[in-house]
């Protein structure tokens, strides 16, 4: 099937994102990152609760790549791990719409849970 | 080391074309995750087993599709001019079975003519449907197109044990046709096409 061109492209066609696509998208939404990278940022972030697997993590990246949310930079040595080269990635415009989207899309949820008192409130 | 060859071991779940491009790429995660853990340890080896659990078959069902569908693609020319067949000879099945209905089910009352008139029409209709189909190059057109035939398959050969009079000819048409449809997609999918992930 024929890739849609990005104008004509709705972030909002694209949601709602997987857990593991949005907290991709997430990682890569302030720079590049390589794989192992993206591992870390979400484990770290989620406070150890979050793991993301090599599998699922690349297995993730390889429909964002195909889909044009992220792409690949270059590839290069991380100095803080070794001198092994890593792949690096990058959130496009239309995927850094998209996790917008998505965001919006949670904070709403998240709004009407804190409405109903399911969140935000002190166990009596 | 162990702990990588044993995970490269795990890594042969994933379909070839996934590793070719994320393997080496995978094996420097796990070194590094492996490194900055100390050491892995049961949990930590729970944990890559059900990652490789919950992501390979739906990498394998992907790298499936896309054969199937570069395969429907590479062989465009021959498979339309099939897909058009499968479309005539449909048409000729479910005029054939209109024909069988009327004269020997309304014209003699003859209620096996009429059952037999009535499973030919679905046997052309489902050919129609499958020849559209494969036409169409609609996504997961080989699904589309050979549950229509199994149907096809499957109402003719009802329908030629229900009426021994029916023509050679039709008969092969109506069963022959349909198995190839099925032969061809089958085919398809186990020679497979390279697929670059």
């Amino acid at each position: 099937m024929p890739k849609r061109q990005e104008r004509d492209r709705v972030p909002e066609d694209e949601l709602p994102l997987t857990p593991a696509t949005f907290q991709i998208l997430l990682a890569l939404a302030d720079g590049e990152r390589h794989g192992y990278a993206i591992m870390r940022e979400v484990r770290e972030r989620g406070e150890g609760s979050v793991r993301l697997g090599p599998g699922t993590l690349y297995g993730s990246l390889k429909r964002l790549l195909e889909s044009g949310l992220v792409e690949e930079s270059d590839e290069r040595a991380d100095p803080e791990l070794d001198d092994e080269r890593r792949r690096y990635y990058r959130i496009t415009s239309h995927g850094l719409a998209v996790a917008r989207a998505e965001a919006r899309r949670l904070d709403t949820l998240v709004r009407a849970a804190r409405a109903r008192k399911l969140i935000g409130v002190r166990p009596a | 080391m162990n702990g990588e060859r044993t995970y490269r071991l795990l890594l042969r779940a994933y379909p070839e074309s996934f590793r070719e491009a994320y393997e080496r790429e995978m094996l420097l995660a796990f070194r590094a995750h492996a490194r900055a853990s100390g050491r892995l340890g049961a949990r930590g080896w729970m944990e890559l087993l059900w990652d490789v659990a919950r992501s390979a078959p739906g990498l394998r069902a992907d790298a499936w599709r896309a054969r199937w569908d570069a395969h429907l693609h590479l062989r465009g020319t021959t498979m339309k001019a099939f897909a058009i067949s499968t479309v005539v000879i449909g048409a000729l099945e479910l005029l054939g079975g209109f024909a069988e209905g009327w004269a020997g089910g309304i014209g003699r009352h003859d209620g096996v003519s009429l059952a037999a008139g009535a499973l030919a029409i679905v046997a052309g209709a489902a050919l129609i449907v499958a020849g559209v189909a494969l036409l169409r190059h609609a996504r997961h057109a080989g699904v589309r197109a050979a549950v229509p035939a199994a149907i096809c398959l499957g109402a003719f050969v009802i329908a030629a044990l229900a009426t021994p009079r029916m023509s050679i000819a039709s008969t092969l048409l109506g069963i022959v046709f349909p198995l190839a449809v099925l032969l061809v997609l089958t085919t398809g999918r186990a020679r497979g096409t390279p697929v670059g992930a």
